[in-house]
């Protein structure tokens, strides 16, 4: 069978695929976004100690492969009676370990912002919090969004281990049809030319938002 | 974002691929059946994910029927058992692995199917089971009946068959589709479904395993499995070869090995392959 006559055959069954890649790499990115801010002003707020626990806590997920927490979270979490589905356990393994990785990153752009804008922040009298939403972030969203795009990049590509946990995206898609049909080929290549689609629609997405807000 | 040299390298490179894969197979090759004799060993690739047909013991020692049908095989070609390396792969990998001529054969609880052997060479089954279900002793279930409520979940293998069963025999269970079988039994295990449909051999070697969490249902969900040796297909001398030392076991001279295997792994005597055989 030609690829191209595959491709006709099978190539509808993909979408289902791509829909529930997409959905958890988004959901997940943005999750992953808001926990990394989270994580960030623990660290900046807390003093020693909540810098020591951010640490730690940044530590263990980076240092674990994220197919962990996706079989811990979701074969595991039943047992103590939180049987929540694969999408959200998944998710949550993602956001949980990207989160680590984004606050990291915001961490480097913190430390890029010139130290006398806190205490200009300070000499007119801004809140801590005010500081933080007003002066901190947005400097921060701006420096970091080339690294950012990169690491929604290893997010998305991350989507594929939720394969393991029953949920039906690009891989798990292509491991169905594998199983049907034995084209292991012609199914992996055709989920490795989506995965290069969404990667480099990802980039023209944050490629552009970077250029949006460089000049502000 | 991509350099326009890389897109140009990788477009190449999926081109080399395409071109790769789509090549008539066996095209005045030689034989795999000579190599093989020459190398002097058996390659076989297979699965380490289905008890009892292929898996790994508590010694991590690669075992189970399917293992030492390749082993039989071995012993056919080499006089010894030993002549053969396995090569451990995840599902999805049979199919290159013998398609790239990385392994001679492949075993491992494989089903033949009219649309796996478009692109799979198989040979006759050289052992054919029911599909049972196991279920958890808590979830109440006590027959096939039973388990078709929308209350309960059914963890499925991805393959295409699982997927028309459970749709045939349970239309209201909700489903859950995993990779491995041993992803399906930690599925029941840990309470996310209540109950798994899989080869017969495979749920009552689990079920002795846990006999206090576990059983299995009584009743086979209607279709039976086929499982054979499968190839690269087109190489009629090493199929043609394979198909008869596969003959041979089930129904010829190498029976009584066969025999000896079959009981090792399930506990009973093969059934009589031969009305006139008694059990």
């Amino acid at each position: 069978m030609s690829f191209a006559r595959w491709v006709a055959i099978y190539g509808p069954t993909y979408l289902t695929g791509l829909g529930w890649t997409a959905v958890t790499a988004v959901g997940a990115a943005c999750g992953a976004l808001i926990w990394g801010c989270v994580l960030l002003l623990i660290r900046l707020s807390t003093g020693r100690w909540g810098a020591r626990g951010v640490d730690a806590y940044v530590q263990l997920f980076r240092n674990t492969p994220v197919l962990l927490p996706i079989y811990l979270i979701y074969f595991a979490f039943p047992m103590i009676g939180l049987p929540w589905p694969a999408v959200v356990c998944g998710g949550l393994a993602l956001i949980l370990q990207n989160g680590a990785y984004i606050s990291e990153i915001l961490r480097g752009s913190v430390n890029a912002i010139d130290r006398v804008q806190f205490d200009a922040a300070r000499s007119i009298g801004l809140a801590p919090w005010s500081t933080f939403r007003k002066v901190v972030l947005p400097q921060v969203l701006v420096y970091s969004i080339p690294a950012l795009g990169n690491q929604t990049v290893l997010l998305l590509k991350d989507t594929s281990l939720l394969s393991a946990i029953s949920i039906t995206e690009l891989t798990m898609q292509a491991k169905l049809l594998t199983e049907q049909t034995g084209a292991a080929y012609e199914a992996f290549i055709v989920v490795a030319l989506l995965y290069l689609l969404l990667v480099s629609g990802t980039e023209v997405f944050f490629r552009v938002a970077h250029r949006a807000v460089r000049w502000r | 974002m991509l350099t326009s040299r890389i897109r140009h390298v990788v477009a190449a490179a999926l081109v080399a691929i395409l071109v790769a894969a789509g090549s008539p197979a066996g095209a005045q090759e030689k034989s795999r059946m000579d190599i093989v004799l020459e190398r002097g060993k058996l390659i076989v690739v297979t699965l380490t994910t289905v008890p009892p047909f292929a898996f790994n013991d508590d010694k991590g020692q690669l075992v189970g029927f399917d293992i030492d049908i390749a082993r039989l095989v071995a012993t056919a070609l080499f006089k010894d058992p030993n002549k053969v390396e396995f090569v451990s792969v995840s599902a999805e990998g049979r199919w290159p692995a013998i398609e790239s001529g990385r392994a001679d054969m492949g075993v491992g609880g494989t089903t033949t199917y009219p649309d796996r052997a478009i692109r799979v060479g198989f040979t006759r089954p050289f052992i054919d089971s029911g599909i049972s279900v196991l279920v958890s002793k808590k979830s109440g279930i006590k027959s096939l009946k039973d388990l078709d409520q929308d209350k309960y979940t059914i963890a499925n293998l991805n393959n295409p068959q699982m997927a028309d069963r459970a749709k045939r025999f349970f239309p209201r269970t909700k489903i859950l589709t995993f990779d491995t079988p041993s992803a399906q039994f930690l599925a029941v295990r840990s309470g996310r479904a209540n109950a798994l449909q899989i080869d017969t051999p495979s749920a009552e070697y689990w079920a002795a395993q846990n006999k206090d969490e576990m059983e299995v249902l009584p009743g086979l969900l209607g279709a039976s499995q086929n499982n054979g040796i499968f190839m690269k297909p087109g190489d009629f001398k090493w199929w043609q070869w394979l198909d008869t030392a596969v003959a041979e076991m089930r129904t010829g001279s190498w029976y009584p090995q066969y025999s000896e295997i079959y009981h090792k792994w399930f506990g009973k005597k093969p059934p009589p392959q031969k009305f006139y055989l008694q059990q």
